[in-house]
């Protein structure tokens, strides 16, 4: 660590963590080494969605957030999702539409579904299109995606 | 992106005093989107950030005032300003704007004040907000000052304010009257920076042109307004044929540049289609309203 390394505690899916953090480092090569493997940096530059974090409640792109910005916040991965009992009624939606195939941006399509449907529980087409227009699926699964969101709602509204 | 050391004041001028006028590796951050990009291709390596995360609550809240003027607070994240109520009901074209202005996540994190003081020509508030006749209030060592949204830029990445000054508070005037639209063109594909963003506010009175501003911004190495081209424009009848003159006018006046997104030659033709469209939408809303 260098000189300039920060203590920071912040809540990590339900949990209170202490680290130490370099200030130069982003969110997801802090998630990275917790061994948080969900969210992935790709494009590098927050055009893609594949390094989606929740943070104090909303969607950012962990790969263009300093990790020293969670300090006295709240951080929710993917990983956190299913409360290690049941998968979320987005991630069974995701798999029964088949809504991918290599998965490398499934976890952040999943992470940007749940808060569009905490947004809109009852998007349109072109409401699903709009919020998801920052997360790319280079195996263009996009037709599934978007019935694995309505579906993902009519699940939800049924809960 | 190498090591640097991380301020986090707890109030404005203590952020004021953290910052250093003569030295360019000391920086504020807010949300960070635009500094993180040029951290992580080594554009920047600063000796020293200067976090306005901690500062009053004050600088991220969005108000009316007693006469119509919106206050919002220079650290409002973009995705409070699209989702605020006041915004709304003074200047829709402010969502609007919104809607295609990168992505959910990047609205989320990044804020007004650093969005103005990065001084990226191909950013979308500056035109929209100049248009409004918006200024910006800054905060420095030595008090307050006001800069109209369209002398902010004095080049390319370039504005005229201190390393040591802040911008606190963005006030836009009331709109009762006007109608505001804004156009950008990606050349490359629907997410991808502008080649061209023009904003365009007016005023139809009986018909013709009462006021306008027109701003065009990305084609060129600053946000610019084309006081020329309003010139064509004011007291004369809104026609067809007027909006034509006025997209010639425009084209011959705009310093356009080449870049990677097209060259001065096309960007120059996009200018004067844009402009015509901008005007002619602006007025259609100046004549419902």
């Amino acid at each position: 660590m260098s000189e300039h390394a920060k203590s920071i505690s912040f809540e990590l899916n339900g949990s209170k963590t202490e680290m130490l953090v370099e200030t130069h480092e982003n969110l997801v090569e802090l998630l990275i080494r917790m061994n948080l493997n969900g969210a992935r940096e790709s494009c590098g530059q927050g055009l893609c969605g594949c390094c989606t974090v929740i943070v104090d409640g909303s969607a950012v792109s962990g790969c263009l957030y300093p990790a020293a910005f969670v300090d006295g916040k709240t951080v929710t991965t993917v990983e956190h999702l299913d409360n290690n009992v049941h998968l979320s009624p987005v991630q069974e939606a995701f798999i029964e539409e088949g809504a991918f195939q290599c998965g490398f941006c499934t976890s952040g399509f999943i992470l940007m579904t749940h808060q569009l449907l905490e947004e809109k529980p009852k998007p349109t087409d072109e409401e699903i299109r709009d919020y998801l227009a920052g997360n790319l699926c280079r195996c263009a699964a996009y037709p599934e995606i978007i019935k694995a969101v309505k579906s993902a709602a009519n699940k939800m509204a049924r809960a | 992106m190498t090591p640097f050391e991380l301020a986090e004041p707890k109030t404005l001028n203590e952020a004021i005093a953290l910052l250093d006028a003569e030295d360019p590796d000391v920086r504020p951050i807010s949300g960070g989107t635009a500094l993180m990009l040029m951290m992580k291709s080594g554009v920047f390596r600063p000796n020293r950030l200067v976090s306005l995360q901690r500062v009053e609550a004050d600088y991220s809240r969005i108000q009316r005032g007693g006469d119509g003027t919106l206050r919002i607070g220079a650290l409002a994240s973009l995705s409070q300003i699209e989702h605020s109520g006041e915004v709304r009901q003074v200047a829709p074209v402010i969502e609007k704007t919104m809607r295609h202005l990168s992505n959910v996540r990047v609205r989320n994190v990044a804020r007004l004040g650093g969005n103005l003081a990065h001084g990226d020509p191909h950013m979308d508030l500056p035109p929209v907000l100049s248009s409004l006749g918006a200024k910006a209030i800054v905060a420095g060592p030595s008090g307050q000052r006001e800069i109209m949204i369209e002398e902010l830029f004095s080049g390319y990445y370039e504005t005229v304010l201190d390393r040591n000054e802040l911008i606190t508070f963005v006030d836009v005037p009331s709109q009762a009257g006007w109608s505001s639209v804004y156009f950008k063109c990606t050349t490359r594909s629907a997410d991808d920076w502008p080649a061209l963003g023009i904003a365009c506010s007016l005023r139809v009175e009986n018909g013709s042109i009462g006021d306008v501003r027109l701003m065009i911004s990305a084609a060129t190495e600053k946000l610019t307004r084309l006081v020329a081209t309003e010139k064509v424009l004011r007291g004369q009848q809104a026609s067809e044929a007027l909006f034509e003159r006025a997209g010639e006018s425009a084209m011959a006046e705009a310093e356009v540049i080449d870049d990677s997104r097209g060259s001065a030659s096309y960007k120059s033709e996009l200018v004067r289609v844009y402009v015509k469209r901008a005007l002619r939408q602006a007025s259609v809303g100046a004549t419902q309203s």
